[in-house]
């Protein structure tokens, strides 16, 4: 056996593992009771995806999908950033003093239905 | 005419006002067909036996949304794994689909002068096609803007309430020092390399779509991490407009006369150059930069219609605001 | 001979950083609530990857590669955090009963006050 088939085999068992993984997270992600879990899920896909498009470059000797795996990280991290200004809400039994950085009333649809009477 | 065309544009007067039905001002029972509505919804759920009817068949049939959710994500991945299966391997022959692309593998860096294949079909044999392509984008963005904008036609409320719902509709992420810090440090690499994949479409995988999308996204995150109003410094609705128009005129200039003359057009003037460089491949380099401005422009203006529904703040925004607060003066 | 060495140089260190992903997942099933599966996803997202795309560099040798896979490390290595900051303020402004899960660290605001 010579060392390129052995880097094949190394390679195609990682990626099978991260497959497996991929399917794993999907399965937490749809039974994750919070909205959190599931974006924390998406995210680790998208650490395991980034992983597996590395592995894909040495694998076919492309170097240029290593720039497709940090085209992904980045929209990864613009995923997480986009769903939390989407998802962060103060509580309603927050006090005054909980956190600094949230907004005072900024619910869109309490001044909407004011604007509507 | 002139005159109505001139304010048209400044968007004084809307000359088809009158032929849309505006469902606010001429349907003065609307507060009391609510109002009614809601009544009716009471009255329903204080009914005891409705109520738990209601909620066993609304029981049985989330049971059956989870299953059949989890039988069509099976069922779609089944279907996709076994289309890749499908495919050639790498460096395969495929029986299927080898007289063009022969054509295109033999002749193609001589005749567009662009190393990467692809970047020389979409945009030299198929240009037409990517000029759709762009336009499509601009469509739906277009789209996006009709539903979205929120305007003086449209808005509900004053200066003040206005001002707060355009920034802060979402949780402002720009407060935070982590995400600053780390913009400050990530930003010019992405931007900076968004523009290097722009500029080597030809010689490399990327082009006018991908390179446009990373400066995008670059752009998505400027505006997130520093706040919209830093954002609407150098991008508004105008130049927004003004870049979309000029790319997609030079487009359709370079390119759209093939649909005319048929066949491959006139003779290019500008020159091949040598495969590889970066001044390579005719008018690929251009095409591609037009292309990245429209895919560009298109991605953060979604993600500003979605946010807050405007790109920028208008331009004359200052002045209908004062008109805006004397009229509510009046009538109070 | 040289090759050999480095095949398996690369094998153990991939090895150990498919395991890191393994614990990860392990970890996020484990886990019962967000905050705590934040720790698992964490290792994944530094130890994993740091560890796969290292193996990697070796395997590809000093080429223009091994500085984009460095340049995939730094900036995996500047977004994860930012995200799993971002993932964990959601959590305490959203979630209801936050108060069973985390002990609160700040007391009244008037009695810092007037401690202070």
């Amino acid at each position: 056996m010579s060392v390129e088939t052995a880097y094949q085999y190394l390679y195609l068992g990682a990626l099978i593992v991260l497959g497996i993984l991929m399917g794993c997270m999907l399965i937490r992600s749809i039974i994750g009771p919070r909205i959190t879990d599931r974006i924390l899920c998406i995210n680790m896909i998208g650490t395991l995806v980034i992983c597996t498009i590395a592995i894909l470059s040495r694998r076919q000797e492309e170097g240029y999908l290593v720039d497709i795996s940090l085209i992904y990280a980045m929209i990864s991290l613009l995923t997480v950033l986009i769903l939390t200004s989407v998802y962060n809400r103060k509580r309603p039994d927050q006090d005054a003093g909980g956190t600094a950085s949230a907004p005072d009333g900024a619910q869109p649809g309490s001044s909407e239905e004011e604007s509507h009477g | 005419m002139k005159e109505t065309f001139r304010s048209w544009i400044n968007g004084e007067t809307d000359p088809i006002e009158e032929l849309l039905d505006s469902w606010e001002e001429s349907d003065p029972d609307r507060e009391e067909r609510k109002s009614l509505s809601k009544e009716r919804i009471r009255t329903f759920m204080e009914q005891p036996g409705e109520l738990s009817a209601v909620r066993q068949i609304r029981n049985r049939y989330t049971r059956i949304y989870y299953i059949v959710a989890v039988l069509s994500c099976i069922f779609l991945s089944v279907v996709l794994l076994y289309t890749v299966s499908l495919m050639p391997g790498l460096g395969k022959v495929n029986p299927r689909a080898t007289e063009v692309s022969d054509r295109y593998i033999e002749k193609g860096v001589e005749e567009t002068g662009a190393v990467n294949a692809v970047a020389g079909m979409i945009l030299d044999y198929r240009a037409f096609d990517t000029l759709g392509e762009s336009h499509v984008l601009f469509t739906a963005l277009i789209c996006v803007m009709i539903l979205l904008r929120i305007d003086r036609k449209n808005q509900r409320t004053g200066y003040e309430d206005y001002y707060t719902i355009r920034n802060d509709i979402y949780y402002d992420l720009s407060g935070d020092p982590i995400l600053r810090t780390m913009g400050r440090a990530l930003l010019p690499c992405i931007l900076i390399y968004g523009i290097y994949i722009l500029l080597n479409g030809q010689n490399s995988p990327g082009g006018g779509f991908s390179g446009g999308a990373v400066i995008g996204a670059g752009l998505i995150l400027f505006s997130a991490a520093f706040g919209m109003k830093a954002a609407d410094r150098f991008l508004n609705m105008k130049t927004c407009s003004v870049i979309t128009f000029v790319s997609l005129a030079f487009y359709s200039f370079a390119k759209g006369y093939v649909f005319f003359i048929g066949a491959n057009g006139l003779e290019n003037p500008i020159p091949k150059g040598t495969p590889g460089a970066i001044f390579s491949g005719g008018m690929i380099l251009p095409l591609d930069i037009a292309v990245g401005c429209v895919v560009s422009i298109t991605m953060f203006g979604f993600y500003s219609l979605f946010r807050r529904g405007s790109i920028g703040m208008d331009v004359n925004y200052d002045s209908f605001s004062k008109k805006e607060r004397k009229a509510g003066g009046e009538e109070t | 001979m040289g090759e050999w060495i480095r095949f398996w140089i690369v094998a153990v260190i991939l090895t150990a950083g498919i395991l890191c992903f393994v614990l990860e997942t392990v970890g996020i099933f484990r886990f019962g609530y967000v905050l705590n599966r934040m720790h698992a996803a964490g290792i994944g997202d530094t130890m994993g990857l740091l560890l796969i795309v290292l193996s990697l560099m070796i395997a590809s040798g000093w080429s223009f590669d091994t500085g984009k896979l460095l340049l995939l490390i730094i900036f995996m290595w500047l977004t994860s955090p930012t995200s799993t900051h971002f993932l964990s303020m959601v959590e305490i402004n959203t979630n209801p009963d936050i108060g069973s899960h985390v002990r609160k660290m700040r007391t009244d605001p008037d009695q810092d006050r007037g401690s202070v």
